[in-house]
């Protein structure tokens, strides 16, 4: 029987995970939790737990209960086994040393895309 | 949840767990625990966050008689700090089984320990700088050692807090600074706040550690980093110059530095003084403990509102 | 908006605009004092902070405005802040009360913020620079202010509580909290020669009894929302002229006490 791989933080219903934007172009990032009655008040008491010093435009709050996540011995899943090096630009290299010319006219002209 | 004597636990694990830790590795939150390792990493952070708790009393004494607006902000500011550090360190020792509530309760019933040093008077304006420059000083160096904890939130955290821990120090030596420039009186009472607090100080680092199985435990699975000696020596280092800088005496006659041996003696101070302190019988433990009590059971019944405040369906 | 052509090398002017902004930083120190004495004992760890950091704002306003009336003098705002008698401040009273319990602190910062709020729209318009300028960007820390006070005023009085407890229940502490700061609330209102002195130069452009219309009707639909009857009561006043109570003294004489011991030293 395979373990389950999904599990909870175990968190009492009061605590919420607290996650902060520093800057418009960022993402909300988790920095800790706050324990508070509801969501409105959590995101009041965010504010000056964990936004005193730091840069913020916005914070998200979420019940640390609802969180899912992967259980610990699931994390060898994600390491690397076989070569993915066909997920990376590396290995065409030598291929765009052929192309090389082309490929510099195309951003010359403003083909390439971002 | 105190595990003791601890369950026994599955011998494979407990080895698997033994190599992670020996390789350098950290726990997360969630993973399987020795009944022991738990026990004890609980204890300590549970410790640590009561010390914050406790801590901001004696210095929040002096915020309404802070002497300029720019130090009664700055203090106001400090002893905040204070109370975040306890909200973060108390969700770690959460992580480790025990609610807040339970904790915090406890420690209001005089059933749980804090640090030697928050049970001693802050009697002058001062004691502020000393507490500032020495105490958190003091408590920098086991903070500093213990990021490289095993218990990775313990670590996460305390990261955290010596980043602002770094300011306090900073705003505590810009009042020690005011005061040693001062004038006569000031120095005077800056001198006298030292000789206070300095046997206090030296405690907090504890008795030398007894060669122990449970001290060996303890660095094995490095929950304890340096050994209480070292840090009480690193501390010294790092502060008795500040001291001998601006002229004041340092408080122990027999303090010195020896050159061969690298470290400094000094007089051996009184151990049941510390050990009569841990057990809340230091001179401002009583009051203190009241004081926090007396705002627990006021809001009592603020707690007990908010539990059955639900919003009303937008 | 054109700046009222007002004359402040006018000395009734100049004296009369330098009384309101003593009655604000007074308003703005005392108040913070009384909300930095929740530092390390609220209700729960997180409001703790948060009031604490409400605390420190309102400290800083009363540094920017004592600033404001001490000029280039670098002492100056401490000065003000602690070397003036009691009788010499011209905040209200209900901000030199004690805390009275969370929950009166609640319902002052609550009544005190929708205040503020209207008084900074006030300073923001009375042509002189730079106050009118920091009055405009005050108004933004002064937001979170009011959501706390707000937010903390529903979740002890407003619904699901009803009448739970009778007399002893949140919502007849909430009550009795409201019934206690209101009459000294109105005293925001109170006024001295000073303000006929504004209103003639249109340095202030809002007479009081107006502002008061403009303050209750930002504060009672938040009380009616939780609940709570708004008392018929007379002015509890006297701050703007300087009449405290005891608790002023006892304010200030803590406040000063380390400040006294030597106001020439530097700290």
């Amino acid at each position: 029987m395979d373990e389950s791989w999904v599990q909870t933080l175990q968190a009492a219903p009061d605590i919420w995970a607290v996650f902060l934007q520093a800057r418009r172009r960022d993402a909300h990032v988790y920095v800790g939790d706050v324990h508070a009655s509801d969501a409105e008040m959590a995101l009041l008491l965010a504010k000056e737990n964990y936004a005193r010093r730091d840069p913020c435009v916005s914070l998200w709050v979420v019940p640390a209960r609802d969180i899912r996540a992967t259980s610990g011995d699931a994390a060898e899943m994600f390491a690397p086994v076989t070569d993915k090096s066909y997920r990376f630009g590396g290995s065409y290299r030598q291929q765009q040393r052929v192309y090389r010319g082309g490929y510099q006219t195309a951003a010359a002209d403003g083909d390439e895309t971002r | 949840m105190a595990v003791n004597p601890p369950v026994p636990d599955d011998p494979e694990r407990l080895a698997q767990f033994n190599v992670r830790i020996a390789g350098g590795d950290q726990i997360e939150a969630g993973e399987w625990l020795p009944g022991q390792y738990r026990f004890e990493a609980q204890r300590l952070i549970q410790m640590h966050a009561n010390s914050e708790i406790m801590g901001a009393l004696p210095e929040r004494e002096w915020i309404p008689r802070a002497p300029t607006l720019a130090r009664k902000m700055a203090l106001t500011a400090k002893v905040q700090d204070e109370v975040g550090h306890g909200m973060l360190l108390y969700r770690v020792a959460e992580t480790l089984g025990r609610p807040r509530e339970e904790m915090y309760a406890e420690l209001v019933e005089g059933r749980a320990r804090f640090h030697n040093v928050f049970h001693y008077p802050a009697e002058t304006w001062a004691d502020v700088a000393i507490i500032q420059v020495f105490v958190d000083g003091a408590a920098m160096q086991t903070q500093g050692a213990l990021r490289s904890c095993s218990y990775a939130p313990y670590s996460r955290v305390l990261k955290r807090i010596c980043y602002e821990e770094d300011f306090h120090i900073q705003l505590g030596l810009d009042v020690w600074r005011a005061l040693a420039e001062g004038t006569p009186a000031q120095r005077a009472m800056l001198q006298d706040a030292l000789n206070r607090w300095w046997t206090p100080i030296i405690h907090f680092f504890g008795m030398p550690d007894k060669v122990s199985p449970h001290t060996e435990t303890m660095l094995a699975w490095r929950l304890k980093v340096k050994s209480n000696e070292e840090l009480r020596q690193q501390f010294l280092r790092r502060f008795v110059p500040i001291i001998l800088e601006y002229g004041l005496i340092v408080p122990d006659p027999g303090l010195r530095w020896v050159e061969a041996e690298q470290r400094y003696v000094y007089t051996e101070p009184d151990w049941e003084e510390l050990k009569r302190v841990g057990r809340n019988g230091g001179p401002k433990s009583a009051e203190r403990l009241a004081l926090r009590q007396s705002f627990y059971r006021q809001h009592a019944w603020i707690r007990e509102a908010l539990s059955r405040w639900t919003p009303i369906a937008a | 908006m054109s700046a009222p052509a007002v004359a402040i090398a006018d000395p009734a002017v100049r004296a009369a605009f330098r009384e309101w902004l003593l009655r604000v930083a007074d308003d703005e120190l005392t108040i913070g004092h009384r909300h930095s004495e929740w530092t390390g004992v609220g209700p729960d760890i997180e409001s703790d902070v948060a009031m604490s950091s409400i605390a420190q704002e309102e400290l800083g306003h009363a540094r920017l405005f004592y600033e404001q009336v001490a000029g280039d003098d670098p002492g100056g705002a401490d000065r003000l802040a602690y070397g003036r008698a009691p009788d010499d401040y011209r905040n209200a009273v209900l901000l030199e009360l004690p805390n009275q319990g969370w929950e009166f602190s609640i319902i002052r910062l609550a009544l005190y913020e929708a205040y503020e709020g209207l008084r900074l729209g006030l300073l923001a318009r009375c042509g002189q620079e730079p106050v009118a300028g920091l009055a405009a960007t005050l108004g933004r820390e002064e937001r979170y202010h009011g959501l706390f006070a707000s937010t903390w005023l529903e979740r002890l009085a407003g619904a699901p509580h009803g009448d739970a407890g009778g007399t002893a229940g949140p919502r007849a502490k909430v009550q009795a909290a409201l019934d206690a700061a209101w009459p000294y609330a109105l005293g925001f209102f109170e006024t001295t020669e000073a303000d006929e002195v504004l209103l003639g130069a249109g340095v202030l452009t809002q007479p009081a009894a107006q502002q008061r219309e403009s303050w209750e009707a930002a504060v009672r639909p938040l009380l009616a929302r939780c609940h709570l009857t708004v008392p018929v009561a007379a002015p509890r006043d006297g701050g703007r002229r300087g009449l405290h109570t005891a608790d002023l003294t006892q304010l200030h004489r803590e406040m000063t006490e380390v400040w006294r011991s030597d106001p020439e030293a530097r700290w």
